[in-house]
């Protein structure tokens, strides 16, 4: 395969992902990867004609630079990046043509956090336990295991995109500057750790996302959790603290309380630990959590399971073709 | 304790962990790793993955495939169905792991904590001080002088959680509040009751009692004990510790260096859940190594 | 060899040797241990008691009570119903043994020999030239490295005959020409294809590699585990040795001179011939400890 695209600078952890991510090795400890903000990814994907499963760059805060050594029908969708081609202005939510030669250049973002490129035919990466996603921590998957460095490039498949075609405005993911969000949540697994009054003031405050905050889990400032009492009368084997308990699964999305530390579990996140999650963030809401900057401030709207299976449900209508104008 | 019926509780809009009980018990892993064997042979339109643990499964399924209420009603139907557990026996293979105990690289990754992230006592004395143990050398002691079972994997690619067979080892420790961002790869962790072999460098909360140059995970895949599984242990394994000078620890990590160590693995034993009860009924529980 | 049906022989008026084959290899006492068993659980009448060894059975009969020739038919019975060595499973425990290897009181058994007896090598050394081994530490690395097949009890009381159970670990050497006079209490020994422990301080002709402080019988059964039985290990038992320090011998040897001692033995598995033999095929021959 010949090589189409040289990076010339990576930007701030740059990856390869694949929508849905690794699955399959979870028990042994491999998480699922993939695009956080997946509605934009998904889409991107639809742009350029992609099958869903082709893989694409996810850029964090600062895109990559790229030169295209061949002739290339790509897409940028997610976070603002005021993303340039030779300079010109480059269009998101679109599928447009680039000839070899032309070089795509991104800057920090202005708007949201994260943004997807995909081009048509895919990123051409080896598969590593059944996926192309970057799991940087074992270093597997994407390019070698990690994210893009300057001078690597990257192989692309044959693809049949045509450029022109653009995503409805009411299609896309509302990414915009406001510094605050609602974030959907559903109670459980663990939420009889915390008292009636924990859970009170877990959905009326507001939290505060730190700086130290990436794909492997968000942390969370914000008041004291409130114990239940079950918290405390527990077996010496689950650990002193209350928010230790026996070690157990972690559901991907877990807002898992590490003593008085909340930290939501994302896609990089350990599949395991000896903390409780009282509240899951669900899928739908994972593409705001993308978008969000350190410092926005969280506030958490709690749902139901049925009604957060709609919700993905209601995105999952939205990354097809009947989106594209 | 075993629950009289196991809990299903959601996790947000695709999961759902189901809780078998809530104590550290050898009985209660067992049924816990039989259930999912069942599980996945069954093979449930619409479940995706199993994450088993030590007294839960964490299931990941398709709501498009299978709504809540129905998956909850067939795992259930599955957990009625399994026989007596006494009659069952399994085919484990026993790990012997040379550990350096109180070692210097472990102590380095403690002393980094407390210069950056918070003040805290040296693991070893944590140990020590709660279990009521007078020396690190019965710290060394107690926790080689048991088999540990595999009950769970997760948390990061190959590690394995253990617990203690002999249940006159099994001790208990915090974790660390906040975590560690690094933990050296190879280090022995203890946290609640569980002891753990660190496969990599990562975050890790368990307190650090040792180290060992043997690798429990290669993802390449390059020593022969890998051949077959990126990690070495699996649920229903066992591992033993032996305690080893800094002389012997450095020689086996030359070898593990030189591509050519060898793991120490006998696979010929059959773990009989009915002679391990009855072995139980023989010790003396107010005895210590 | 093995033969093709065993060899039955009488012994004076009251034995019956079975002999299931003229070697050492571990499938004919497998058999011979299979057939122990087999007595016990069926309670044979006239059965007074059984000795096995490397390849045969010795049992002790009440002649009032059955004949030779019966007894003979009974056992031929017995063996057929075990079937094939490789469907063997046999009860065997575990006994952890902490040792001190190139230890101080044998170099003055092997010095004080030299002076009076004759001029030789000190053992560990001479075991480990034979062996090809780089040096001393090696062996001990191998000699610990593998569980150790209970043979037979025999020669003293208590004293396990043994054979390592991993083929990569297996060690020869030969014995003391002439024998020594006396033998540290609890020395390892190591000769032709055996190791053995020594449970009296008399002569004997092994090369000494290490010794253990803790006792393999009591005929004044102190401890509590030799409440129910006068010596610690059976034939099919294994046992793992676990190198320790001086230090770690002065405190254990303090502890049983105390009685609170305990001693490590796990009871809860079972030995599988057919998954041994699956294990030494998959074995690395070429890979050493």
């Amino acid at each position: 395969m010949a090589l189409s695209v040289e990076v010339i600078k990576a930007g701030l952890e740059t990856s390869v992902q694949d929508f849905p991510g690794r699955y399959g090795f979870w028990e042994q400890g491999f998480p699922p990867s993939g695009p956080f903000d997946m509605w934009s990814f998904r889409l991107a994907n639809v742009l350029v004609a992609n099958g869903r499963e082709a893989a694409g760059l996810e850029c964090q805060f600062m895109g990559p630079t790229l030169r295209f050594l061949e002739d290339c029908v790509i897409a940028f969708t997610g976070a603002e990046m005021n993303p340039t081609l030779d300079g010109e202005v480059f269009p998101m939510w679109e599928s447009v043509a680039v000839t070899a030669g032309q070089i795509l250049a991104c800057g920090f973002a202005s708007i949201g956090a994260r943004s997807y490129l995909a081009m048509s035919g895919g990123i051409d990466v080896p598969t590593v336990l059944g996926a192309r996603a970057t799991f940087h921590m074992a270093g597997v998957g994407g390019m070698e295991g990690h994210a893009l460095k300057g001078g690597q490039s990257l192989s692309v498949g044959a693809g049949t995109g045509v450029p022109g075609r653009r995503v409805k405005q009411d299609c896309r993911p509302a990414i915009t500057d406001n510094k605050e969000w609602q974030i959907e949540v559903v109670q459980g697994p663990n939420d009889d750790w915390i008292s009636d009054d924990g859970i009170e003031r877990f959905l009326t405050s507001e939290w505060k996302l730190q700086a130290r905050s990436n794909r492997t889990g968000y942390r969370l400032e914000g008041p004291d959790w409130i114990f239940a009492d079950k918290a405390s009368a527990k077996g010496p084997e689950h650990g002193e603290h209350p928010s230790n308990i026996l070690d157990h699964g972690y559901p991907v999305g877990s807002i898992n309380l590490c003593g008085q530390t909340p930290i939501i579990l994302v896609n990089d996140a350990p599949s395991a630990g000896g903390f409780i999650n009282p509240f899951t963030v669900p899928s739908a809401a994972f593409w705001k959590l993308a978008q969000s900057k350190p410092n926005d401030i969280y506030r958490f709207r709690r749902v139901s399971v049925d009604e957060a299976q709609e919700l993905r449900r209601s995105i999952d209508r939205l990354c097809v073709e009947e989106s594209i104008a | 304790m075993i629950y009289d019926e196991p809990k299903f509780l959601p996790g947000g809009d695709r999961f759902v962990e189901m809780e078998l009980g809530n104590e550290l018990n050898f009985d209660l892993n067992f049924l816990v790793h039989s259930l999912s064997s069942k599980i996945r042979e069954a093979e449930i339109t619409g479940l995706i993955e199993l994450l088993p643990n030590m007294s839960s499964i964490v299931i990941s399924y398709d709501p498009d495939l299978i709504s809540f209420s129905d998956l909850k009603r067939e795992v259930l139907g599955h957990y009625h169905n399994m026989g007596s557990l006494e009659g069952m026996e399994l085919l484990s293979p026993i790990y012997y792991i040379p550990v350096l105990y109180c070692d210097s690289v472990t102590r380095g990754c403690w002393e980094d904590y407390c210069a950056k992230i918070g003040e805290k006592e040296y693991d070893s004395d944590i140990l020590v001080r709660l279990n009521n143990l007078d020396s690190y050398e019965q710290l060394a002691r107690i926790h080689s002088g048991t088999e540990y079972w595999v009950a769970a994997l997760g948390f990061y690619p190959g590690l394995a959680s253990l617990i203690a067979l002999d249940p006159r080892c099994r001790m208990t420790a915090p974790k660390y509040n906040p975590p560690r961002t690094w933990t050296a790869k190879g280090t022995i962790g203890y946290g609640g009751s569980v002891t753990c072999v660190y496969p990599a460098n990562t975050p890790g909360g368990y307190q650090m009692i040792g180290h060992t140059p043997v690798p429990v995970c290669d993802i390449e895949q390059r020593l022969p004990a890998f051949k077959q599984d990126l990690a070495l242990l699996r649920p229903g394994d066992r591992v033993r510790f032996f305690p080893v000078g800094q002389e012997e620890y450095d020689y086996v990590e030359r070898r593990v260096v030189a591509g050519n160590y060898v793991h120490n693995m006998a696979h010929y034993a059959k773990f009989s859940i009915r002679a391990y009860h009855n072995w139980l009924k023989t010790l003396d529980m107010d005895e210590r190594f | 060899m093995k033969f093709d049906t065993p060899k039955f022989m009488p012994g004076g008026d009251h034995f019956i040797l079975v002999q299931f084959g003229d070697d050492a290899r571990i499938d004919l006492n497998f058999m011979a241990l299979g057939l122990t068993a087999a007595i016990k659980s069926a309670e044979v009448t006239g059965v007074v008691d059984t000795n096995p060894s490397y390849n045969s059975l010795v049992v002790e009969y009440e002649s009032d009570d059955i004949s030779y020739a019966d007894l003979q038919t009974e056992l031929t019975h017995l063996i057929d119903g075990l079937g094939s060595v490789d469907n063997l499973e046999l009860e065997s425990r575990l006994a952890y043994l902490p040792v001190v290897y190139l230890d101080p009181w044998t170099r003055e058994c092997v010095a004080d020999y030299s002076e009076k007896i004759a001029q030789r090598k000190y053992d560990p050394d001479f075991v480990a030239d034979v062996n090809g081994f780089d040096d001393a530490k090696q062996l001990v690395r191998v000699h610990s490295g593998t569980e150790h097949w209970v043979v037979a009890v025999c020669s003293t009381p208590g004293l396990p005959l043994m054979r390592a159970l991993d083929p990569r670990c297996a060690i020869t050497s030969p014995k003391y020409n002439p024998p020594r006079t006396w033998t540290t209490l609890g020395a390892i020994g190591v000769g032709g294809l055996s190791t053995s422990i020594y449970t009296t301080p008399g002569p004997g002709g092994y090369n000494l590699i290490g010794r253990t402080p803790v006792p393999l019988w009591d005929p004044r059964q102190r401890h509590p585990i030799f409440k129910d039985r006068v010596v610690l290990l059976d034939a099919a038992d294994r046992v793992k040795f676990v190198p320790i320090s001086e230090e770690e011998f002065d405190y254990t040897e303090a502890r049983v001179a105390d009685g609170s001692y305990e001693f490590n033995i796990t009871g809860y598995q079972r030995f599988s011939v057919g998954a041994y033999k699956k294990w030494v095929a998959s074995l690395n021959q070429g890979g050493r400890f």
